[in-house]
This record gives C-alpha cells, structure tokens and sequence, in this order.
C-alpha cells in the first residue's frame, strides 16, 4: 500500500514536523555505529591525555595502569542509571524529573569520560539539573542533605559542566509521556477490552523504564520506543494501533532523509530492533562486574581532575597564571590611558573592562 | 489670569484695544490695572498681536517716587524719548497739552507714551528702532547680485541701526534713510507685497491640512457605515430568501457570502487609496505613499511552517485515565475554577504517541529487517 | 573534557562582543554582531555561580525553551556558548518595544496597526501553546519589535511547560497589571487561558494609549479589573469563590465595553470581550482568536514593515538599569529585574529613524 499522497498535498510536504525542531532530534540522534564510533573515539582520546598526565606526573608510571574501555565505560554508566531510579524514589520525583535525569547522564558520557569524570557526583548533579528543568525544583540544601556523604559543593560543582557538556539542550521528550498518548488514543479503536489494555499498559511502562538503561532514546523517536514497549507487552494491540495510524486521515509528510512513503509494516520494523534492544540490554549489569570496573577506575582515574594531586595543583597554577597575566594587561592597558590624558581611554569596544572576562581565554 | 510670583507678569493688551475701564469689579482682573482714562495702546507686540507688560517689584516712579508699596496700581509708561513715568505722573503733566519731559525736557504729547514690554528701556528703544527700519529695508538676498553686495546692504542698515539707537547724528541718518527710500521705492513695495503673499500662503495651507483631515475620517467613517449597512442588507436579503425560496439553504447562503466579498471588493478597489488616509496629515501621507509599494495582506491566522501531527490523531473529551482521575472528579471544582485543562495534558500526549512514529532512524539504509550493530555494541560483560 | 571547552570556543569566535547595552542583577547585555556576516545581535551573558541553589531557575527557562521554539514571532536565541563561569546567550538585535511605542506619544495607531500587532502576538502565543508552554509574563515590555516591524515574544524566564495532571503550579505570575482574577485567587492548577487574559489587557492597553486595569496592590487590582468588567457571578465562573485566596472585592456592575472603547468596531469589541472571559475554560484560545472574524474585517492589518516605530532614543544606558524598573509598568513579579535587559536599543550610532528613512529603505523602486 504504496500511498502517493504527498504529491497530492504539496504545500503540506513543506511544513516541518514539531518533533524535528527539537534539539533532540537536531543533537542528539546518532545511528548505532555513530555512537559506537564517537565512545570509542572518545575514550581513546581520554585514555591518551591521561597518560601523558601519568608520565608528566612520573615518567614510566602510566604502562602500569589499565585504562578502561569503552564498553566499560557503558556498564558504570549504567549502573548509576539505575541509581537514579532509586534516589527518585526516596525523594518521590515524578516520572519526567527521573526520565530527563536519566537522559542527561548518557548524553553527559556521550561528550565525557569516566576516567575523568566519576558518574556518582555526575549522577547526582544530572539529577539536581533535572530538577531545576522540569520545574520541581527543590532546594541545594534539601537536596544534598538527604544523601549520605554528600555535601552541596559535591553538586554544584559539577553544574556547569554538565550543562555545558548538555549543551544547554534542556528540554527531553519521553517515551513515557508518548506511551501514555497511545493508551489514550487506543481507546479510540473498536473492540478494545479495558481490562487487557490495563494488563497492557502496566507491562509496557515497565518496559519504558527498562529502555532507559539502553541506548534506545538516542537512535528512536519516544513513539516508536512506547510503541516498541507496548509490542512487547501486547503485540495484537501494538499492531492494531499502528494499524490505525496509518489509515489515518493524511499520511506523514516524509522526513528529510527518506524518500520512501512510510508504510504500516515499517514502522513495525522499525520497532522491532528496539524491541530486542530492550529485552537484551534493559537490565542492570551484573554487580560483579561492575565492582571490577569501579575497582580499576580508581587507579586510572585523570590526576589533573583530582583535587590534591600533583597534576591538579599544576593546572591550576597553570590557570592562575594565565588569569595573573590577563590581570596585569588589563592593568596596563588602564594605566597607560590615564597617562594619555583621557580617563575614558579609547572608544569602550576596544576596551573590554569585564569584570570576569575569561571569555577570552581558552 | 493673574500669575502670582511670575517674574514677568502680563497683561492682555488685545490688538483693538478693548477698554480696562470698568475693571474694579472683574476678579479676572490683571495685576496692573490703569488708573488712567486713557488707553495707552502701542508696546512690542508678539506674533498674535498681544502684549505683555514688563513689571517688576522695585519699579519706581522716578518723578513722583511713588513705587508699588504706596501704589499698588503703579503703572509705569516710557515716553518717546525712551524714560519712565508712572500714570498719574503723566496725567498730571500732560494733560492740559504738550510739555517738556522732565528728564530731558524734550517735548512730549500724551499719546507719546507707550507701556514697557522689555526690561531694559535699552532693548525696548532698539526694538522699536529695527522694526522701523525693517519696514523699508526689506530687501533680500535675490535682490542682490552677489553675496557680497548683499553683505554691504546688510552693514548699511546696522550702521544706520546703530546710529539710531544711540542718537548719533541722527539728522544725517533720518537723511540716508529717506533717500534710501525714494530711491528703492518700488523694491520696497515690491517686496512687502511678497511677504504678504507668504504669509497668505502659509494660512492657505494649514486650513489645506485641517480640510485634508477632515475629510478622510468622514470617509471612512462613511465606509464603515456603508459596510456596516451592506452586511445588514446582505443579511436580512438571505434570510428573506431562505424563508421565501424554495431553493437549497446551503447554496443561497454560499451565494450570498460570494456576493458580499464581491461588494467588499469593489469597494476596496475604488477606496483603496482614501482608506489609508486618516487623521494627522503629514504622517499619514507619508504611510500613504508606502501603502501604494506596500499593500496589506489580507489576515492569514497561522503562518508557520510547522505541522503538529494534528491530523494523526483525534483528540476526545473523555477517556478512561487513571492518570488524570482526580484532577477531573475535582469535587471542589478548585481545578475547574482555576482553568486547568486536561485536555492540554492529553494532547501533548497524543502528539508525542505519534511524533516521529516513522522517523527513520539514522544509519538503516534498508527499511527491512537487519541486525542492529547497537546489540554488538553494548554486549555485556 | 576539553573537547566541550574546544567546541565552546569555537562557537563563541563566531559572535562578537561590541558595546554593553544594559546590566541586570544576573546578566549582562551587550550589543554585538555574527563575526561572518554582520548581523547584530544581543549577547546576554549570565553570570553562573551567584545563588547558593546554582544555576539561576529564570536562565534555564530562557535557554530551555528557546532552544527549542523558532518562529518568526518569536525571539530567536542564535547560540548558546560558556566559558567557565559565563552563560552567553546570542539572541536576535531587536531594537525596540512594544512599551516604547505605546508611549510614544508622537506615533499615531491606525486600528490596522492595533490589528496587526495583536495579530502577531496571538500567533507567536499559539506556538507557544502549540509547545505546551506557557509564557506567563506578557506584557508590551516583553513584546519587543524587529527593525522590519515584526512582534517577538520574549523573556521566556517565567515560562514552563503545561502541567501534569495534578502537579501545582505556582500563582505568582505574571506582571499584576497583567495577571488574570484566578491567580489573583490563588489558583495552583490553571492553563493557556492565564496568557490570553494578558494579550487582552495589551490589546485594551494599544487602544486606550495606557494601560487598561493598573492597580497598586494586589487587593486594587482585583478591585480596579471588577470596576472595569463587573464582578463575576457563580453563574458566569462557576466555583470561583471557592479558590484558595479568594476574596470578596465589592459588587461592581458590567460597563459595557463600548463606553471606554468608543473607537472600536463590534468584531473588535467582540474578541476583546472573549479575552476578557472571567472562567478561565470559556476563555478563547490563541488560535481560535486568530480565527476571530475581527481579523478578517477591513481593514486589513498593517504590513509590518508600515507599523510605526519610537524615535530612537540617545541614551541607551539609562533605560538599562535592572533594579530599578524606570518605565515601571507595575512592580514585577520575578526576584531577578531584568527583563529591561530585552530592549536592546543601540548605542546611538547616527541612525534616526525619521520616516522619511524608513521610506527609503521599503521604497525600492519608485512607482
């Protein structure tokens, strides 16, 4: 059932989809390999600079450190997924606010190492930012005393950092929120019985959590990854609605990329590698594991990023300096239009009298 | 209209000279009051031919030394050898015929006495010596071949000027000034009558402006009218045909919208151009010319280019949903007053249940089955 | 790591920082311009690390929401770069205000003008909707103009998504001169129609030349908007005076809307009514007000680039001060001031924008 409207409708071809406008959909999409490429990228680059972090601390010292891999980078990241499952628990956080916690420590770790970066403080800052965005906000202190061993500073840290390393992109949609859309509109096919939707729902919105631990919500939209959870739950619903989706009314204009017509068997396959990626890689890692990697973490944890050790000291005096330098410019700068007569000095742009104009730097 | 504590307090002097005489009574009445019979008109007039008075606390009659303490109605006049005296000074010296002035026994009538709008007698004098003057040497710069024959006409007058004011031979210059007159005779007369014309033209021209105005809100409240009517008559003429025809509703009342938007038209094609023009002329005229490269567009409600999936999806007004069970039993109607609406939430729902269902994702080059590179990459330990 | 950081700087090469324009108690504005083609452009940039909760609440909504609406009514936030300590938001140069034109005394508003404007404004409101968001601080101050006479919606610190079923939202929204009865009442669960209340009183505010319901207090400003739009009956808004804070203010009658409005025409009185709707539920919608016949009528809106436009100003700086609201429409509500930070007027670089000059600029070709 190859439909050929889209000739039909010509103006409606121009109009961009709402979804498409999100800076989710602009930044936050990879295919599978993509992501396999820019972690594996990535983690080679970390595990470079912190070996010449090593050697530059003590030459030689860097061949005796096992760095860890990209793969294993995914695993603890996982894990403290699965915390955040807990901590919203303990502070009763609505769904959205654990959702987009979620969703900001994976896409966190899409532009961060581990090595450089522990997920635990990354977590709970993530889970803090999410607070903020999604409009429950709760106070730094409240926050931080309700979590063993934490202090507020242990937060706020690393605000700025996730944000930036966020890209300031706040706003998730949640596959949580297009599944309840489907149970909404389910309830208007024929011959739909309550009590097994129910059954269907409570099951699929397991399933909605499970695809939180995996990669599902950077490849898919949330409707097809709702769907997906509900095929797994009930397939005869999940495929009578998809049905109806695509008898309805007028068919999607098409996405860019893609000149072929959608048709309802696509969307069925599109669904159904998330389907397996749900089942296979929904679930917590196994806790051994993971102890290993968190062992070895601490050894080849980035020296410039911990406090207190020789290469942390040596940076900041390295940023210290810089900012001494930048200082003395400026003080140049002031002093010599004093002595040119105008207290003004030249025309403003020229002078840029910030007060923390470290923009120029870096 | 008594300006209390003004420096330069005024009195309405009009053009014609109406009488202060029965002013004891009036409360209007302005600070200086003449306690003369006569009317002492004259002074420097401003454009819309009033005056007003110079006046101050210290003034001082210097022949009697009345001042304003002993004699609030002080009224001090400058005669024509430009020095001060107060009302009943002059009065008394003048009245019965001319007589010296007391200062510099100069011979002065009565009438010679005008009252003081400028605080120094000094500017007064010059004031009254250059509007003289203006009045003959009233040539312009197209009068002249070049601008620096124009700049010697120009020293001339001030040289002639100056003489006057501070009475340097001044038979001389009355002199110069009468020859200049005979001699430019015809200029003179020539260009007062161009002044006049100016200033014709420029009166012209505001009531141009006012009429312009006028006019244009007229029309389009006339417009309005006119439409307003139209819509009426359009209506009432469709329910008479309803009522009376046989023909199907549907079409009569299509056939009746078609006619008035051909009305509507017409009429906009004819008044196109006056329905721009309103009120504040010059501002408008301007917007008029920009309307003629620019016209208005009819209304178009939504003019983006982003589709909300609206048409994937029916939005009901009632669902089985426990998620918004409470809100909607409301009992004490708190959410109802309030506003909230569930079916906002339900719809954004429904939007995201069908955004993107068939995104395709990034990296599948064939729309059917294939192996997910993803399960590879997150192989467990 | 310093890939982030890398990513940053080569983001912010691509704006330049000219003259400051204002300062507020969190930010900073600066005029600047797209290093490759010229365009100017704003630079709001936020000082992070000031509150002891961490980033500020309002620089998260803005940069939220705006990141992800485009629409040509509303503004458009360029980039977003940091450095360390900085947020920098590029947003588009809009150089004057709604307020300022209003208050302009010298601009006169043909009812295609009033037409057009409120046109704009319910368009760039119903995409907001369209995204579940709602602004909840419309006021002409934060309706800024482009140089081409398009309204943008703005200052998106107050703004948040629709609510889940249930979850309370706060009342204190919106400027008071501006803020709707029922959150006057204390509502905590109310929707779209709180915005659509303001764009009414905007709409009155266009037609009268100031502002339509300006009350000193609270309690006054409920008494000022029952004055002018009769108090509301259990019948026209049932369960109203069940709300929380409600309070009874005095019964004032209906005056009909036509004494103060002489000029209007009946469509206009119409929706201005429909805007005015006392229970937030039979309040019009955004985009059923766009499809209100008032629009439809002659005259057509104005083109925008025809809409008339504030003289420039000479000195930018002093309207800029956050903390004191100068043109105070009202106090407002946020503990944060600066919404001044919006108008971005320039620094007076010889432009006046007489009309003769604007005709040159649309009068391409003369007829």
């Amino acid at each position: 059932m190859i439909s050929t409207t889209e000739t039909e409708t010509p103006g409606f071809s121009q109009k961009i989809p709402l979804y498409e406008g999100s800076t989710q959909f602009r930044h936050w999409r990879y295919s599978p390999e993509q992501l396999a490429r820019t972690r594996s990228a990535m983690n080679a680059a970390a595990v470079q600079a912190i070996k010449d972090a090593f050697e530059a601390d003590l030459p030689g010292s860097s061949s005796d450190v096992s760095f860890l891999s990209a793969d294993e980078e995914i695993l603890l990241v996982k894990l403290y997924a699965g915390k955040v499952s807990q901590l919203c628990g303990h502070f009763r956080f609505p769904e959205e606010v654990e959702a987009t916690a979620v969703t900001y420590l994976k896409r966190f770790y899409l532009k961060n190492t581990v090595m450089d970066y522990h997920p635990k403080n990354v977590m709970l800052t993530a889970l803090f930012i999410a607070t903020k965005t999604t409009n429950h906000p709760i106070s730094l202190e409240a926050y931080a005393n309700h979590i063993p061993k934490t202090l507020p500073s242990d937060v706020l840290d690393l605000e700025f950092l996730v944000a930036q390393s966020l890209g300031f992109d706040f706003a998730v949609w949640h596959a949580h929120r297009a599944l309840w859309g489907i149970w909404l509109d389910i309830q208007n096919l024929p011959d739909i019985r309550m009590d097994e939707l129910r059954q269907a729902y409570d099951v699929a919105l397991k399933h909605v959590r499970a695809s939180r631990l995996t990669d599902a919500e950077l490849i898919y939209t949330p409707s097809q990854i709702a769907l997906a959870c509900l095929s797994l739950a009930s397939p005869s619903l999940a495929a009578a609605w998809a049905r109806s989706q695509h008898n309805s009314r007028s068919p999607t204009p098409p996405s860019p990329p893609t000149p072929m017509p959608p048709s309802e068997s696509a969307v069925l396959d599109i669904i159904e590698p998330i389907a397996s990626m749900i089942t296979t890689s929904g679930v917590l890692p196994d806790v051994e594991a993971v102890r290993e990697v968190d062992r070895r973490l601490r050894l080849c944890k980035n020296p410039e990023k911990v406090v207190g050790s020789n290469a942390h000291k040596r940076k900041q005096e390295e940023k210290e300096h810089k900012a001494a330098e930048k200082r003395a410019r400026k003080a140049e700068r002031i002093r010599k239009a004093m002595e040119d007569g105008d207290p003004f000095g030249t025309s403003l742009h020229e002078q840029d009298l910030d007060d923390d104009d470290d923009d120029d730097e870096d | 209209m008594s300006n209390r504590n003004g420096w330069l307090r005024g009195t309405t002097i009009r053009k014609g000279g109406t009488s202060f005489n029965s002013n004891h009574t009036r409360h209007t009445t302005p600070q200086i009051q003449s306690t003369s019979s006569t009317i002492f008109g004259g002074g420097v007039k401003d454009p819309s031919g009033r005056t007003s008075e110079y006046f101050s606390m210290d003034d001082q009659c210097p022949v009697c030394k009345s001042d304003r303490y002993l004699n609030p109605k002080l009224r001090l006049l400058v005669s024509a050898c430009y020095h001060k005296m107060c009302e009943s000074c002059i009065d008394r010296l003048f009245t019965l015929g001319p007589a010296p002035c007391p200062v510099c026994a100069k011979t002065l009538r009565k009438l010679a006495f005008t009252p003081q709008t400028f605080e120094d007698l000094g500017v007064e004098k010059e004031v009254a010596v250059r509007r003289r003057l203006a009045k003959n040497f009233n040539k312009r710069r197209e009068d002249f071949p070049d601008l620096r024959s124009y700049n010697d006409y120009l020293e001339d007058v001030e040289d002639i000027a100056f003489h006057l004011i501070n009475d340097i031979d001044v038979p001389e210059t009355e002199a110069r000034i009468a020859k200049y007159k005979i001699e430019n005779a015809n200029l003179i007369e020539l260009n007062v009558q161009r002044e006049e014309q100016y200033a014709q033209y420029l009166k012209e021209q505001e009531e141009i402006d006012r009429l312009d105005r006028e006019q244009r809100a007229a029309e389009l409240r006339r417009l309005e009218e006119e439409e307003r009517e139209e819509r009426e008559k359009g209506r009432r003429e469709l329910i008479d045909k309803l009522e009376t025809s046989d023909k199907d509703a549907l079409k009569l009342v299509a056939r009746s919208k078609a006619q008035a938007l051909k009305r509507a038209s017409t009429r906009s094609a004819s008044s196109s151009a006056s329905n721009v023009f309103q009120s504040n002329a010059k501002l408008l005229r301007s917007r008029a010319a920009q309307s003629t490269v620019i016209p208005d567009v009819p209304h178009v409600p939504l003019q983006d280019d982003w589709y909300a999936y609206e048409d994937k999806f029916a939005l009901r007004d009632n669902y089985d949903d426990p998620v918004s069970e409470a809100v909607r039993r409301d009992r004490e109607g708190i959410m109802r007053a309030g506003g909230y609406r569930v079916e906002e939430a339900w719809q954004r729902a429904l939007t995201f249940a069908v955004a993107g269902l068939d995104l395709r994702p990034l990296g599948s080059a064939v729309p059917s089955k294939s192996t997910e590179p993803a399960d590879v990459v997150m192989a467990e330990a | 790591m310093d890939a982030v950081e890398k990513a940053n700087a080569a983001t912010q090469k691509k704006w330049a920082k000219d003259a400051k324009i204002g300062e507020g108690m969190y930010a900073v504005v600066y005029k600047g311009r797209e290093v490759a083609a010229g365009r100017p452009v704003a630079i709001k940039k936020i000082k992070v690390g000031q509150f002891k909760d961490g980033l500020d609440m309002s620089a998260i909504r803005e940069v939220k929401y705006l990141r992800e609406l485009k629409h040509p009514n509303i503004i458009e936030l360029l980039d977003v770069f940091s450095s360390k300590t900085n947020l920098n938001l590029v947003l588009e140069f809009l150089d004057t205000d709604l307020e300022l034109v209003i208050r302009d005394r010298s601009l006169v508003f043909l009812p295609a003008d009033i037409k057009a404007w409120i046109a704009m404004t319910f368009r760039g409101l119903e995409f907001c909707h369209r995204n579940w968001i709602l602004h909840r601080d419309l006021k002409p101050n934060n309706l800024l103009i482009s140089a081409d006479g398009q309204l943008k919606l703005a200052d998106f610190g107050l703004a948040r998504d629709f609510a889940d079923p249930g979850y309370k939202m706060t009342c204190q929204v919106i400027t008071r001169w501006y803020r709707p009865p029922e959150l006057f009442f204390g509502c905590r669960y109310y929707s779209t129609a709180v915005d659509i209340w303001s764009v009414g009183c905007i709409f009155a505010e266009l037609m009268l030349r100031t502002p339509y319901l300006p009350g000193e207090s609270d309690l006054d400003q409920l008494k000022t908007t029952f004055r002018a739009l009769g108090t509301p009956t259990e019948e026209e808004w049932p369960g109203h005076t069940k709300l929380p804070d409600y309070i009874s203010v005095g019964q004032f009658p209906r005056t009909p809307l036509r004494d103060l409005f002489t000029a209007a025409t009946a469509d206009c009185l119409n929706l201005l009514s429909k805007c005015f709707t006392y229970d937030p539920k039979k309040r019009i919608s955004a985009k059923d007000a766009l499809n209100h016949p008032y629009f439809f009528a002659l005259p057509y809106p104005s083109h925008p680039s025809k809409l008339p436009k504030p003289a420039k100003k000479s000195s930018p700086l002093e309207e800029m001060d956050g903390n004191v609201d100068l043109s105070g429409p009202g106090p407002t509500v946020k503990a944060n001031p600066p919404n001044k930070l919006k108008r971005k007027l320039s620094s007076g670089e010889g432009d006046t924008r007489s009309i003769a000059r604007k005709l040159d600029f649309t009068q391409k070709s003369p007829e």
